[in-house]
C-alpha cells in the first residue's frame, strides 16, 4: 500500500490526484496530468515552496486520510468519481491546496512536449528554431504613410 | 593590497551605467563599475529549454523577492501595491526587460508649465535629442519615423512585424481613429553591428537567448570595455565614503568572497535605480551627510513614482498568434497622452500592446480570473482562452508625491547585513481615475478589434517595473537633490544618473529617456572637466 508514505513523495497518489486536477481529455487528445511522468516535478517545487509548501502538503494529506477513511487501499483504490468527490471536499477545506498545486502543475503540464503539440505548438523549446510571425499589414502601413509627421 | 584609485567609479551596471561608462570613457582617465551582480549568459536563458515558463517565475522572475539570488538584496514591499521589480547583473533590468522604448514627448518635461502640478524639469526634449539618438544607435532600435505623437525622428532599424495579434490590434484603432504607431523597440529587427535580428521567442522579459533584444551586457558593455572601461562583478556597494569637505572620495564594498573592500575615486556616479540609488545614499552616512549623502534637502527616498498599469486583456474567437513575437513591442497609442480637462484627471496615459501569454501563462491566468477550472471542465475552457488573447496595458502618469517613499527598512537585511529597502507608496485618486479611464476606453478598442470579451486587472501589482523620482532633479537645492546635469548638490564629485534623477514620470516606459539622461549628463562632465575633477 502506498498511502502509509508523505503524500507528496508518494508518486502514484500524486498521479491519481494529478489526473484529477488535470483529467485525460474527452476525445484523448489531452493527456492527463498523471500519466505524464510530472509528478517529481511538482513534488519538488512544492517542497522548497516555503509560503505555499506546508499548505499544499496539509490539503494532500487531507485527501489521503478521507481516501483511506473510504478504503483502506488509499486513493488510488478509490473509483473516479469518489475520487473526485474527495479531492473536491480537500480543496473546500484547503483553500491553497489548489491554487497551490496548480502553481507548479500548469508550468509543468503545459511544457510538456506532448501537450504542447496537443495544443498545436511545436513540442520544442522557443530556442533556437524561434518562430515564424505575420508582417504588418500592408494597408495598415499606409494608412501610417498618410499621417505620418515629416 | 589597496584597489588602485580611479578616475571614475560608477556603481551600477544597468541601462544608465552602462551608457555612461561607453561615453565617459573617452575622457581618458580610468573608469571602473562595480556591480553586484554577475555577467549573464545567452545560453542559461529560459527560453534555450521547455522549461521557459517556471524558471520565468523562478529565478528569472522581476522580483527579487521571489528570485532570492545571490546577487539580490530583499526589498519591503508590503506596504505598497505595487511590487518594485528589477534585475541585478551587468546589464541590470534590461536582462528582463521587455524593450518597448518609447521617448518621453517635449510635454513631459513641462508638467508644470503646462498643467500647473508637480514641476517642470530643467531641461528639456531638445536638450536630449541628440542624446535619443546615440542610444537608438548603440541600442540598436527598430521602429517606423514619423508618429505624429513624437518630434520627427528615424530609428535606425525598420519596425518589427506586427504579427497576426498586432494587425489585430491596429486595425482597432483604426476602426476608432485613435493614434496608433508601431512601438520603437530596443530590439532589432535584422542583424545589426554583430547581433542577430529577432526570431520572436515570445517572452522577452526572461531575457533574450538570441541576443537580439538590447541588455546593455552585449551592446554598451562591449564597446564600453574595448575602450578600456572596467566592470568588476559580485562586488555590492554598502556606503559612498566622503572626504572632510564632504565631497565622495570612494566607496566601501563586498567583494565576490564577502570581503569588506575600499575603492578611491576621483568622481563617483550612482546608477543602481530609483530603489538603489537612495538605499545607497541613505545608508552613506557621515558627519558631513547625516541625514544620508546628498540630502540635504531631506528628498533622498521620496517622491518615488512608478506607473501605476491598469491590464485589459481581449479574448478572440481566432487564434492570434500571439505568443510569437516580442511580447512587449507591437503598437502603442498616444490617443490619452496629455491633459484634457473633460476626463478628470490631469496628465494621461499611452496604451502597449503585449502579445499573447504562453502555454503556462494562460493557464493560471485562466485560474485566477476564474476562467479556467480544474477537473473536467479543464480542457475545454484553456481552449477558449490559448493563443486568443491579446492584452493592452494602460501606462499612466504617477505624479510626484513626497509621501511615496524609499526608505531604510529597520530590520530587513541583505546577505551583507545592509539595511534593504523599504517601499511606502499609495496610489493616488488622480491614478486612480486614470487607470479607470483606461480600462474602459482599452475595452472599447479591444471590442473594436473583435473581442468577444474582455478580463481586466484594474491596477497591476507586478507591475513595478519603472523606478524614479527619489533623487530629483532642479536647480534648487532646498528642493532638489541634484542639478541640471546630476551632479549632487552637496557633493560636487558624486553624480547620479538613473530614473532616479527624474522630475515626473511621463506617461510611457522611462529607459530610452534614463539613457539620454545618462549619456547627457557624461557629455556634460566631458565638457567641465576641470571643474569636476578639480582637487579640493
Ligand atoms: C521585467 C521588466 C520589464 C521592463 N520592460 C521595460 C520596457 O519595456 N521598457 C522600458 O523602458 N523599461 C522597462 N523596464 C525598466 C527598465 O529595465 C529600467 O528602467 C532600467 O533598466 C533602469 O536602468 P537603471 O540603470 O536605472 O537600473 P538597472 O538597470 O536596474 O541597473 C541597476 C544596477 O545597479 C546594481 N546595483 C544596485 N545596487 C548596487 C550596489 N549597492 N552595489 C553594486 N551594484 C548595485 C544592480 O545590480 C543593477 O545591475 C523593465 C523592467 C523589468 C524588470
Amino acid at each position: 500500500m502506498s498511502d502509509s508514505r508523505t503524500p507528496v513523495s508518494d508518486e502514484a497518489f500524486l498521479d491519481a490526484v494529478l489526473d484529477v486536477v488535470i483529467p485525460p481529455g474527452g476525445d484523448g487528445r489531452m493527456p492527463g496530468a498523471g500519466t505524464l511522468g510530472i509528478e517529481s516535478i511538482v513534488a519538488a517545487a512544492v517542497a522548497v515552496d516555503a509560503m505555499l509548501g506546508p499548505l499544499v502538503r496539509a490539503g494532500l494529506s487531507a485527501v489521503q486520510e478521507a481516501a483511506v477513511a473510504r478504503d483502506p487501499n488509499g486513493f488510488t483504490a478509490l473509483t473516479p468519481a469518489a475520487r473526485l468527490e474527495v479531492v473536491e471536499a480537500a480543496a473546500e477545506s484547503h483553500p491553497f491546496l489548489m491554487l497551490g498545486l496548480v502553481r507548479y502543475l500548469y508550468p509543468a503540464y503545459y511544457a510538456h512536449p506532448r501537450v504542447l503539440a496537443a495544443i498545436g505548438e511545436p513540442p520544442r523549446a522557443p530556442f533556437p528554431e524561434g518562430y515564424e510571425i505575420e508582417p504588418t499589414d500592408p494597408l495598415l502601413l499606409e494608412g501610417l504613410q498618410r499621417r505620418r509627421r515629416a | 593590497m589597496p584597489n588602485e584609485p580611479v578616475g571614475v567609479l560608477i556603481i551600477g551596471a544597468g541601462a544608465s551605467g552602462a551608457a555612461f561608462a561607453w561615453s565617459i570613457a573617452d575622457i581618458g582617465t580610468s573608469v571602473l563599475c562595480l556591480e553586484q551582480g554577475p555577467w549573464m549568459k545567452q545560453k542559461d536563458y529560459p527560453t534555450n529549454g521547455l522549461a521557459f515558463e517556471a524558471r520565468g517565475m523562478g529565478e528569472f522572475s522581476p522580483n527579487p523577492n521571489v528570485r532570492q539570488l545571490p546577487a539580490d538584496y530583499p526589498v519591503n514591499e508590503t506596504e505598497t501595491p505595487i511590487s518594485p521589480l528589477m534585475f541585478n547583473a551587468v546589464g541590470g533590468s534590461t536582462i528582463l526587460w521587455a524593450a518597448h522604448f518609447p521617448r518621453f514627448t517635449p510635454g513631459d518635461f513641462r508638467v508644470k508649465t503646462q498643467d500647473g502640478v508637480a514641476d517642470d524639469w530643467p531641461i528639456d526634449y531638445e536638450t536630449l535629442e541628440p542624446f535619443f539618438a546615440i542610444n537608438d544607435r548603440m541600442m540598436g532600435v527598430s521602429g517606423l519615423a514619423g508618429d505624429p505623437a513624437y518630434p520627427y525622428h528615424e530609428p535606425p532599424l525598420p519596425p518589427l512585424p506586427l504579427g497576426r495579434l498586432g494587425n489585430t490590434l491596429a486595425r482597432g484603432f483604426e476602426k476608432l481613429g485613435w493614434h496608433w504607431w508601431p512601438s520603437d523597440s530596443a530590439i532589432l529587427s535584422r542583424e545589426y553591428e554583430g547581433r542577430a535580428g529577432c526570431i520572436n521567442l515570445g517572452p522577452c522579459t526572461t531575457g533574450c537567448a538570441q541576443g537580439a533584444k538590447a541588455s546593455t551586457d552585449i551592446t554598451y558593455w562591449i564597446a564600453a570595455q574595448r575602450k578600456g572601461v572596467q566592470v568588476r562583478t559580485g562586488c555590492r556597494v554598502r556606503e559612498i565614503t566622503v572626504r572632510a569637505d564632504g565631497t565622495a572620495d570612494g566607496v566601501l564594498y563586498y567583494d565576490e568572497e564577502g570581503q569588506l573592500q575600499e575603492q578611491k575615486a576621483e568622481v563617483v556616479v550612482v546608477a543602481c535605480n530609483g530603489i538603489g540609488t537612495p538605499r545607497l545614499l541613505l545608508n552613506s552616512r557621515s558627519p558631513q551627510h547625516p541625514n544620508g549623502l546628498a540630502n540635504s534637502s531631506g528628498l533622498v527616498g521620496k517622491n518615488l513614482m512608478h506607473h501605476p498599469y491598469a491590464m485589459i486583456t481581449g479574448i478572440f474567437e481566432e487564434p492570434l498568434q500571439g505568443r510569437r513575437g516580442p511580447i512587449g513591442c507591437s503598437i502603442w497609442s498616444h490617443q490619452f497622452y496629455g491633459s484634457d480637462p473633460s476626463r478628470g484627471f490631469v496628465r494621461g496615459y499611452s496604451f502597449e500592446a503585449v502579445r499573447g501569454l504562453g502555454p503556462a501563462q494562460t493557464a493560471l491566468l485562466g485560474m485566477m480570473q476564474g476562467r479556467i477550472p480544474w477537473g473536467a471542465g479543464h480542457h475545454d475552457a484553456y481552449a477558449r482562452l490559448y493563443d486568443r488573447t491579446a492584452t493592452l496595458l494602460a501606462i499612466t502618469e504617477d505624479l510626484p508625491e513626497e509621501t511615496n517613499t524609499v526608505t531604510l527598512d529597520p530590520e530587513l537585511k541583505d546577505s551583507h547585513g545592509i539595511p534593504a529597502p523599504k517601499v511606502t507608496y499609495r496610489l493616488s485618486e488622480n491614478s486612480r481615475k486614470m487607470l479607470a479611464h483606461g480600462v474602459e476606453r482599452a475595452k472599447e478598442a479591444l471590442t473594436a478589434a473583435g473581442a468577444v470579451d474582455t478580463i481586466v486587472d484594474p491596477l497591476m501589482r507586478g507591475a513595478g517595473w519603472h523606478l524614479m523620482g527619489t533623487a530629483r532633479m532642479g536647480t534648487d537645492p532646498k528642493t532638489s537633490v541634484v542639478n541640471e546635469r546630476g551632479q549632487a548638490h552637496d557633493a560636487r564629485n558624486l553624480f547620479i544618473i538613473d530614473g532616479s534623477i527624474f522630475v515626473t514620470a511621463g506617461g510611457v516606459n522611462p529607459t530610452s529617456t534614463i539613457q539620454a539622461l545618462a549619456l547627457y549628463v557624461a557629455d556634460s562632465i566631458k565638457k567641465n572637466v576641470e571643474s569636476v575633477f578639480e582637487q579640493p
